[in-house]
């Protein structure tokens, strides 16, 4: 029930085994998903599916129908037209409290007036548990996350890195087959951003559970998912490996979303082999699935997949485009220059640095290109820009 | 301007509210000392002290059943319209049912009609009935009053109560009957300690409408107060207002204690 236009992501072997015994291994199956607002439509005929272990992530701008999609998985809200299925069952109008989720929200959702034990073993107390079982359990997530010590405190007595953190043991205590996260790292700063996520992505290894993790961070989405679900004004524009959407994007925006690219609009000659561009005539990429083969195009190279003298890279005979220096960055590993060329369009070039390597000098003339492969050619979008 | 702010600051300011509040508390602190006096009229200052007022008024059971009636009437009106008002504002608040606003604006209406209006009302309505000279009346009638009160603080509770604590609950798989006993109703306790102080000093110190309803057998302590000062200038009254000032004060002290408790939390 994968959307026909996605191309399989590579599989491995695995993989393949899941994609021949779909039914039996899909945990979440959503099919024509709509949820309408008065006139606004904030999902709009959404299919999806997610298999048992694993993560995928909803990614998209604020309003693309990420968050809402969650909250029709979870029952929050009430959907206006289409189907859910959890774990092969119907559960378009089960109530959130008999799906069986779990959930991590991003401002954590601790009960203040309860204590980190108390907050943790409430789930439990809802099954009905014995005591000594409760106390067990709790321990045992509590030891998951390495926040033991903190059992008997207040949640307002803990950071906001660990709030988060006893947010997750309350979701893992119970062990739910599917847990839910709505931004749930959004509201720490960066580096304990990133210890977070190394923390969940170890979690979602050990337990082998389904995850579906909203953000509109592009890079936590790479750094995480077994598969991105891009999505744009309630529709989802591109699924599948974060590979796959990085570097074979479809659209435009998915380009642009995803990293930074330079883009240059033209139209194609496929006869001379040429893209026709106010930069001139660049070499046409090979063709590829989803890519126009006439008329009008845009280019997309990543910053990182353009050269300085592409024409001594042996086989090129294309000489590139001749571009003034603008700025020159050091991003940590990596060197960034902005160069503008003859006509005023903007180019990026990024390159690893290293303690030896010099940087050009603001204003120097240098050549620009890209290697036979490195570009893509993505349809025109008028709707781009307005997003 | 600056500078007129840098002295008003922390001279002018402090100095305005206090005139304030002692332009306010003054009528009512007056009878303090009055209570105090050696009996036979009211007199500032006294001429005399004695603790005489206070002994006629304990000696005296007119005097002291109607303000154990006063208190029981109280408890009574606090108990029911947390009970009643509590469920109610949750259910106003977050169900989205129809008709919803006009509820809301009926609870809240009591405080809109003039209270003699109301008394009136009362008094007309429940003649024909015989439910006049009835305590349970009385507390009816001040639930009737306290309603609002109490709707407007448990409100403020719950407008601040984040609703990704109940979602969270719900998709824990607990029901909505633990959600509200477990998650919802401990966070809304100042609210309501607040509403039931509204509660039990509105009815403790209602006059007009008891005054309206009650009849000789269930006075309470504001209307005998009333009758008291038109027929007889009785100087009890004194000590009177004095006790219940205190009772007032106990009880407003109290509420902040535990406020400030449960915020060091």
């Amino acid at each position: 029930m994968n959307a026909p236009m996605t191309p399989p992501p590579t599989p491995t072997a695995e993989e393949g085994i899941n994609r021949m015994t779909d039914s039996a291994t899909q945990m979440i199956r959503v099919t024509g998903l709509t949820r309408t607002y008065g006139t606004f439509t904030a999902l709009d005929q959404v299919d999806l599916s997610v298999r048992k272990g694993e993560f995928v992530t909803l990614l998209g701008p604020s309003g693309s129908g990420k968050s809402t999609l969650l909250n029709l998985i979870a029952g929050m809200t009430q959907p206006s037209g289409g189907r859910i299925e959890i774990d092969g069952r119907d559960a378009t109008h089960l109530p959130t409290n008999k799906r069986g989720l779990g959930m991590v929200f991003q401002n954590y959702a601790l009960m203040p007036h309860m204590t980190v034990f108390q907050n943790i073993a409430f789930p439990l107390q809802v099954r009905r548990l014995s005591k000594e079982e409760i106390a067990r359990r709790v321990q045992g997530a509590l030891k998951l996350v390495q926040l033991a010590h903190v059992a008997d405190r207040k949640p307002k007595q803990l950071s906001g890195g660990q709030q988060q953190r006893i947010s997750l043991a309350r979701c893992i205590v119970y062990e739910p087959s599917i847990i839910l996260m709505d931004e749930p790292l959004g509201a720490l700063d960066k580096k304990l951003r990133e210890d977070m996520q190394l923390e969940i992505k170890r979690l979602h290894a050990e337990l082998g559970v389904t995850m579906i993790y909203v953000t509109h961070d592009q890079e936590e989405a790479l750094s995480m998912s077994d598969r991105i679900v891009l999505m744009r004004k309630g529709r989802i524009e591109q699924q599948g490996a974060p590979e796959d959407l990085y570097f074979r994007p479809r659209t435009l925006f998915a380009a642009d979303f995803l990293g930074s690219s330079n883009l240059v609009e033209g139209t194609i000659d496929a006869s001379a082999g040429q893209f026709r561009t106010s930069l001139g005539a660049l070499p046409l990429p090979a063709p590829q699935p989803g890519a126009p083969a006439t008329g009008a195009g845009v280019l997309m190279v990543r910053p990182e997949a353009m050269r300085f003298d592409p024409a001594s890279d042996a086989a090129s005979g294309w000489p590139g485009i001749e571009a003034t220096v603008r700025d020159s960055i050091v991003l940590g590993g990596v060197l960034r220059h902005y160069l503008e060329a003859d006509n005023g369009h903007r180019l990026i070039v990024q390159e690893g640095s290293s303690a030896h390597r010099a940087r050009p000098q603001r204003g120097a003339r240098l050549r620009v290109g890209w290697g036979p492969d490195a570009a893509r050619l993505l349809p025109p979008d008028p709707e781009f820009g307005k997003t | 301007m600056t500078r007129l702010s840098r002295i008003a600051g922390p001279l002018l300011v402090p100095v305005l509210a206090w005139i304030c509040y002692i332009f306010l508390m003054a009528p009512s602190l007056v009878v303090i000392p009055i209570s105090f006096g050696g009996g036979g009229d009211l007199h500032f200052p006294p001429k005399t002290w004695s603790l005489e007022l206070y002994r006629e008024f304990f000696t005296q059971p007119a005097w002291w059943g109607t303000l154990l009636r006063s208190l029981v009437i109280a408890l009574c009106v606090t108990v029911m319209t947390t009970l009643l008002v509590v469920p109610a504002a949750y259910a106003l608040q977050r169900a989205r049912m129809p008709g919803g606003r006009i509820l809301t604006a009926l609870a809240m209406g009591p405080l809109l009609v003039p209270v003699i209006v109301l008394a009136l009302g009362l008094y007309l309505e429940l003649a024909p009935f015989g439910m006049l000279n009835h305590t349970l009346t009385v507390v009816l009638a001040h639930t009737m009053l306290a309603t609002p009160f109490m709707m407007t603080s448990v409100g403020a509770s719950l407008r601040h109560l984040d609703r990704s604590y109940e979602q969270v609950s719900l998709i824990m798989g607990a029901s909505k009957v633990r959600i509200f006993f477990r998650v919802v109703l401990p966070q809304l306790k100042s609210g309501i300690a607040a509403g039931a102080l509204f509660a039990f000093l509105i009815s403790l110190d209602e006059v007009i409408v008891a005054y309206f309803i009650t009849g000789p057998d269930t006075e309470t302590l504001p209307v005998k107060m009333y009758s008291a000062l038109r027929w007889e200038i009785s100087p009890i009254i004194a000590a009177v207002s004095t006790l219940l000032t205190l009772v007032s004060l106990l009880l407003a002290v109290a509420m902040m204690r535990l406020e400030r408790k449960e915020r060091s939390q």
